[in-house]
């Protein structure tokens, strides 16, 4: 009954502003705009895309259509940092993923120009809130056959998840540059089994040296091609001719600390390790999928290292850690002073961003701070907080209208707005949830 | 010689649940009888009562659970936790092997299910074969020991599995087993009508070895003297299956894979199957529903493979409208995961469908309890029924909830205060063993030194 | 490398021939070790006394003891006597191949010509890594190196198994020196040995679960075919002729099986697995003992301990976190030997895992650190390894009757500074040799025959 309602809601939605296009008077709502406190019985005033004022007392301004908000409330469009979508459909299905390409080195490789407006992802992922992603052009780690990942995978791009062409869901082209620190690989052994006892049995795992010595050598390449790069960046800057690469020319904005490099480092060793490259680089830098930062947690939040996390619906990396040592990582992070946002890093469970949010907030973390790592803080992060990211007059209407808290999964989305733009909340979910209701 | 069980250890459990337990003031979550705020007392492990007024024994311990929630222990109905191997991948009927016998108690994932408020759950064989091995259904009595775990009231079941996975092995491009890329290595089958073929042949073998043994104890019985045939153990439980005694649990995805074995089953008049995912089970809900068999599924995965591509979130609540017996699972092999958030899983079948909490809340109680036959044990707060109780801090249906206790058979087996407490002493234990180790290397050290 | 075979392969041939005809001139050999400490395990020690030796067999025992004039006298005063040690699991004398190869050798270019491809198995009846019919007895290559390194650490006998597959074959308690292969078997049959690691073939069974199903499938066989026999024998008119099965002969003649158990987890596996093959089991790879004794103690299973005690291992991250259950592991590990002791459980060692048959000592010692007897664990070593295996009235103790396979150290045997001086094996006296500098694989020299000497 509830979803009938909200569907008919949303239609109503779609056929009554599509004329009407960006300008409207939303009122009677609770409003969120997360920059502040919440406003009870207030009205925001989206004109041309752009929230011309948010309050208890807006009246309309003539003849702009009027959306009665009463029961329900108002909050920024979510922001999900980092997910392949719109580049991956079936993750077993190599043809049709187009994340992670093969090559150690692509900065040159932007997500924007592949995303697929029409992905089923994209309308199934904005039904529960989320207005934007960063697509991010590495690996998913799926697909058989799919590529290895490589280390610079490419340009992140953050988009809006509505638009006929990738051109109109673009944010920002370039928003990061996706790299990940390599990783000592060392198969662990099963402790004191039968195998690692009796001789022959055991297959030879290779030594920790080695895996070291493997790991130091990606970490070298990585410094040559910052290196070469440099030079090319010097070269270019001197005026001397040089034959054009792609590659470095990709790399310039990175070396030159505007565009963000978005570095993959889980555990403490790794961190550690990007954390000293990104200070001898001079890098704006960004971690990503932390989950063990050990003593690298004060630097971070000494450097004002922003961090994107994963999923918190993980279980443990060691046995004997906690067991809720991945739901309390959110709120040692905030107690650190170090400023995250979450991502889903995948297209499935990517509507899923909300929860994984707020699964932090009973082992801790504030709620105004799951609440602003998926709206606000995304958005500084990546720099578009002025004019994404909160209900702040200015900014674009990103917007989501609930019937309660969007980070509780009891929660109906009933309307969504992309600059001030009504979007459309039904899916291939709801299209085949109607279909076979209807089964005669 | 049969394998005897220290008594001890059997009945340690017992003993420690002698005592009464009253849960007082809490809301209480029956799934079955209503949600009332009320209290539960315990005695011996059973649900001795529950109500708002109940009588509290002299003596008895009491757990305050005010402004607390009660829900029955989760039941997780598809899991491959604790299991040391999960797939005998290697033929397309692996009924010979039990799952059972690699159930590993020391496997955190136990704890780690435990502390998300499961109290049973359902660990499987793997779906690499069309008919795969036994499974085995728990009690997440952490620390006990392999046989302390298992729920021995449960009945016997067996995995099947129709689609992508089985057929796996039968395709060039999915044998991936080094040194078997040879064509006549590849696997039978490679398509669903293969899938069918195998199950439809496995069952008329078991059928014709049910017939050779019925006659040879016939022929014997008349005192004739001749050979008994071949005992064989991968015949034995579809046997089992035949004669009702043995339960299935079929992976599945496709609509049309689910009504194909609802169409061998009618041959073999087998009844009361549970279709594993079903992701498409809301396209036959029907037909499922029409012969009385159940399903188990996921809330919300799609996409992950060709098969879950017209999966959608609005599944269980379809199948449930249409008389399907539903609930739902996590699928979790390598740890506890999912099996730990059951409860939001379930928030989500009235987020995708509009279902009632009650509704929700029995697709990982009731629900699972009554697919694997065990209800008139678990699945609920009933009287008589034993005490596996799960205490929420907040409603269960929130993701702001989290577990702070969790008995089952009466016994306390997770309790948050003293997981948070038991921490630093992990620590210092750990420290201390090191320390002790090094100083032992040291000692050991000039002795190893010495020239041969 | 082949040369050197060989060239030691054709001297064997012509000592042995040399020795072989010596032996027929039928002479009564008497030999005598006086005036040593005596600790004949199976009674009190005797603080000086005499060992005499009739044609290998431990003819008396004892402080006073009347030694003929033919006796070739050894002086044993300093020296201590103790049985010759057993190791209880051990491929001593057995060909490399026939052996468990780590998985990535296996796979590697240097595959045996002679060796099948691996045929893919698609159920029991393919009997899948059954080579039951394999017995080590038929096997032994009395020219292996290590023979003599593990003399020199004072083991006289072992009980070997042959390594492929899953069902690997049977075993056999040996001496550690003979004139031929066959003379240096004690027992031909001594278990079979089990493994629950898929090897030799691939398919069906790949996993624990199924090689045991498999194992059931094949006991259940074994019956069966037994049962046709016997049936068929009396009335081959109407009974159909059961065709050989190589693998099911290798089974019916088994009376025990070897199988692994590292922990208590596994122990109730295995206890659950024999009962089903009806079969008495040897556990082997035990690791846990230390929480297992009381199992042990109840089910009657005696195991065969790794003394290969756990360890950190060497080429972990250092920034890896062990697990406290790794940890005590690692702690509780030597502890086993006690508990085991003083649970009543029949235990042996096996070399297997360690650098050298030496460490064998060291490890114990480390053991007897923890609170473990020096007797029990001479037991172990010597007396309850027989035991297990079912030749206690043949070895283990310095005993009249029993095979003169003894060791003679300058002092207590687990103390760190003791050297074995001589071993006696049926009755030879065999001197320490200059150790090979590559323990495994390595062609090393082979034991050097001259060195032994003729009474």
């Amino acid at each position: 009954m509830k979803t009938a309602r909200f569907t008919c809601l949303a239609a109503l939605a779609v056929t009554v502003f599509a004329a009407e296009n960006n300008s409207f008077l939303l009122r009677n709502a609770t409003v969120h705009p997360v920059s502040g406190a919440a406003i009870e019985n207030a009205s925001v005033l989206v004109v041309d895309g752009r929230i011309a004022g948010v309050g208890p007392k807006i009246a309309p301004k003539g003849k702009i259509k009027v959306i009665e908000g009463r029961g329900l409330h108002v909050y920024p469009g979510m922001i999900d940092s980092g997910s392949p979508i719109g580049l991956a459909e079936i993750a077993s299905v190599r043809e049709t993923v187009d994340a992670g390409e093969i090559g150690d080195f692509n900065p040159q490789l932007r997500a924007l120009i592949a995303v697929n407006p029409s992905s089923e992802h994209i309308p199934v992922v904005r039904a529960n809130g989320i207005t934007s992603v960063l697509v991010t052009p590495g690996s998913t780690g799926g697909g058989r056959g799919a590529a290895a990942g490589s280390l610079i995978a490419g340009q992140a791009s953050l988009v809006h998840l509505d638009g006929w062409t990738w051109e109109e869901m673009e944010i920002r082209r370039a928003a990061a540059m996706q790299l990940a620190w390599p990783v000592i690989r060392m198969p662990r052994g099963r402790g004191a089994g039968i195998e690692a006892l009796l001789p022959g049995l055991a297959a030879r795992r290779a030594t920790f040296a080695e895996a070291r010595r493997s790991q130091q050598q990606q970490v070298q390449k990585i410094q040559d091609f910052f290196d070469a790069a440099r030079r090319y960046q010097t070269a270019k800057a001197a005026g001397e001719s040089i034959q054009p690469d792609l590659r470095y020319e990709a790399m310039i904005p990175v070396l030159e600390g505007k565009l963000p490099l978005m570095i993959t480092a889980v555990r403490e060793r790794e961190i550690r390790e990007a954390l000293a490259f990104a200070a001898r680089e001079r890098l704006k830098i960004v971690l990503a999928g932390v989950r063990r930062p050990g003593k690298t947690l004060e630097e971070i939040a000494k450097r004002n290292i922003p961090v994107v996390l994963g999923t918190t619906f993980v279980t443990p990396l060691e046995e004997d850690d906690p067991y809720d040592e991945p739901f309390t990582l959110p709120a040692h992070l905030h107690k650190a002073g170090v400023k995250f946002a979450f991502a889903s890093f995948g297209v499935q469970f990517a509507r899923n961003l909300p929860y994984q949010a707020a699964q932090a907030v009973p082992f801790g973390l504030p709620y105004d701070e799951a609440l602003k790592s998926v709206t606000l803080n995304p958005a500084q992060i990546w720099g578009i907080d002025a004019e994404y990211g909160s209900i702040e007059k200015g900014k674009f209407a990103d917007l989501i209208v609930t019937d309660g808290d969007p980070l509780e999964i009891r929660t109906q989305v009933k309307m969504m707005f992309i600059k001030g733009v009504p979007v459309d909340l039904e899916s291939r979910h709801t299209r085949l949830y109607k279909r076979y209701s209807a089964r005669p | 010689m049969r394998t005897i069980i220290p008594a001890a250890v059997l009945t340690v459990s017992a003993l420690l649940a002698a005592d009464v337990t009253v849960i007082r003031n809490g809301t209480i979550h029956t799934v079955t009888k209503g949600t009332f705020k009320g209290s539960i007392v315990i005695l011996d492990g059973k649900i001795a009562d529950v109500g708002e007024k109940v009588m509290t024994p002299a003596g008895a311990r009491i757990v305050d659970a005010a402004g607390k929630h009660i829900i029955p222990g989760i039941i997780d109905a598809h899991t491959h936790i604790a299991l040391d191997s999960i797939n005998e991948s290697s033929v397309s009927v692996s009924s010979m092997v039990d799952v059972t016998e690699m159930l590993n108690p020391e496997s955190i994932s136990i704890y780690q299910a435990l502390a998300g408020g499961v109290t049973v759950c359902n660990s499987m064989h793997g779906s690499a074969n069309s008919i795969g091995g036994r499974n085995v259904v728990f009690k997440l009595r952490w620390g006990a020991d392999a046989r302390g775990l298992v729920f021995d009231k449960a009945m016997p079941s067996i995995k099947m599995a129709l689609g992508e996975n089985p057929k796996r092995q039968g395709s060039p491009q999915g044998l991936q087993i080094p040194g078997l890329a040879s064509p006549q290595n590849l696997r039978y089958p490679g398509t669903r009508m293969g899938v069918e073929d195998v199950i439809r042949g496995a069952f008329t073998r078991a059928r014709a070895y049910q017939r050779e043994w019925k006659d040879y104890e016939t022929r014997k019985a008349r005192g004739e003297k001749l050979l008994p045939p071949r005992r064989d153990l991968e015949l034995e439980p579809l046997v089992e299956v035949l004669e009702g005694k043995r339960l299935i649990h079929a992976h599945c995805y496709r609509a049309d894979e689910i009504l194909m074995l609802i169409r061998v089953f009618d041959d073999f008049n087998i009844r009361g199957v549970t279709f594993e995912h079903a992701l498409e089970g809301y396209k036959v809900a029907r037909e499922i529903a029409a012969r009385g068999h159940a399903a188990s599924t996921f809330s919300d995965w799609w996409s992950y493979k060709v098969e879950a591509y017209d999966a959608i979130p609005y599944n269980a609540a379809i199948m449930h409208r249409n008389g399907v017996l539903v609930s739902l699972n996590s699928d979790d092999a390598g740890g506890a995961e999912l099996m730990r958030r059951l409860n939001t899983e379930a928030a989500k079948v009235i987020k995708y469908g509009g279902l009632s909490e009650d509704e929700a809340l029995a697709m990982i109680t009731i629900n699972p309890a009554k697919q694997l036959r065990i209800d008139r044990w678990v699945g609920s707060i009933e009287t008589g029924k034993d005490a596996d109780l799960v205490i929420y801090d907040k409603h269960p249906l929130s993701i702001y909830s989290k577990v702070e206790k969790v008995f089952i058979d009466g016994r306390q087996y997770f309790d948050r205060d003293e997981d948070m407490s038991r921490r630093p002493k992990i620590e210092s234990e750990k420290e201390g063993l090191r320390k002790k180790v090094l100083e032992q290397q040291k000692q050991a050290a000039p002795q190893n030194r010495r020239p041969s | 490398m082949r040369k050197n075979l060989l060239a030691a392969f054709a001297a064997a041939l012509l000592i042995s021939a040399f020795l072989i005809s010596a032996a027929l001139a039928e002479t009564v050999n008497w030999t005598a070790i006086r005036g040593a400490r005596i600790v004949p395990v199976n009674g009190p020690v005797i603080e000086k006394g005499t060992v005499l030796i009739r044609n290998g067999i431990i003819a008396a025992v004892g402080a006073q003891v009347d030694v003929p004039a033919s006796a070739w006298i050894v002086d044993g005063n300093g020296l201590t006597v103790y049985p010759g040690f057993i190791d209880a699991l051990s491929s001593w004398g057995l060909p490399q191949t026939a052996q468990a190869q780590p998985p990535s050798a296996a796979r590697g270019a240097q595959q045996q010509p002679q060796q099948p491809q691996q045929a893919r198995s698609w159920g029991p009846l393919d009997r899948p890594g059954t080579f039951s019919w394999v017995k080590a007895a038929d096997l032994l290559q009395p020219a292996d190196p290590r023979l003599g390194q593990a003399r020199n650490a004072g083991f006289t006998s072992a009980v070997v198994f042959p390594r492929q597959g899953i069902v690997a074959g049977h075993g056999a308690v040996i001496n550690l020196g003979g004139r031929t292969a066959g003379e240096m078997v004690v027992a031909p049959d001594s278990g079979l040995f089990l493994a629950l690691r898929p090897s030799g073939y691939t398919g069906f069974p790949s996993t624990p679960m199924g090689i045991m199903a498999y194992f059931r499938q094949l006991w259940l066989d074994a019956e069966h075919y037994r049962q046709a026999l016997s049936m068929y024998a009396a009335d081959p008119v109407n009974i159909p002729r059961p065709a050989y099965d190589r693998a099911i002969e290798g089974i019916l003649g088994a009376r025990r099986v070897l199988l692994p158990a590292a922990d208590p987890v596994q122990l109730e596996r295995m206890l659950t697995l024999a009962a089903d093959l009806k079969t008495p089991a040897v556990l082997y790879g035990v690791v846990r003992g230390y929480e297992m004794a009381a199992r042990l103690k109840q089910a009657g299973t005696p195991v065969i301990l790794n003394v290969r005690w756990p360890a950190r291992d060497r080429n972990a991250d250092p920034e890896d976190r062990e697990s406290l259950r790794e940890l005590r592991i690692r702690d509780l590990a030597p502890a086993s030997p006690a508990a085991l002791s003083e649970a009543g459980v029949k235990w042996a060692v096996s070399s297997e895992g360690l650098d050298s048959p030496r460490a064998v000592l060291r490890a114990l010692k480390q053991s007897i650190d923890r609170g473990l007897r020096r007797e029990d664990a001479l037991r172990a070593l010597t007396l309850t390894a027989a035991e297990i295996y079912g030749v206690a009235a043949r070895l283990g103790s310095i005993e009249r009757g029993k095979i003169a396979n003894l060791v003679l150290a300058d002092g207590d045997l687990f103390d760190d500074r003791t050297r074995v001086r001589m071993v006696f094996i049926d009755g030879v006296r065999r001197l320490p040799e200059p150790e090979a500098p590559a323990p495994q694989g390595a062609a090393g020299r082979s034991p050097s025959i001259s060195e032994e000497e003729e009474q």
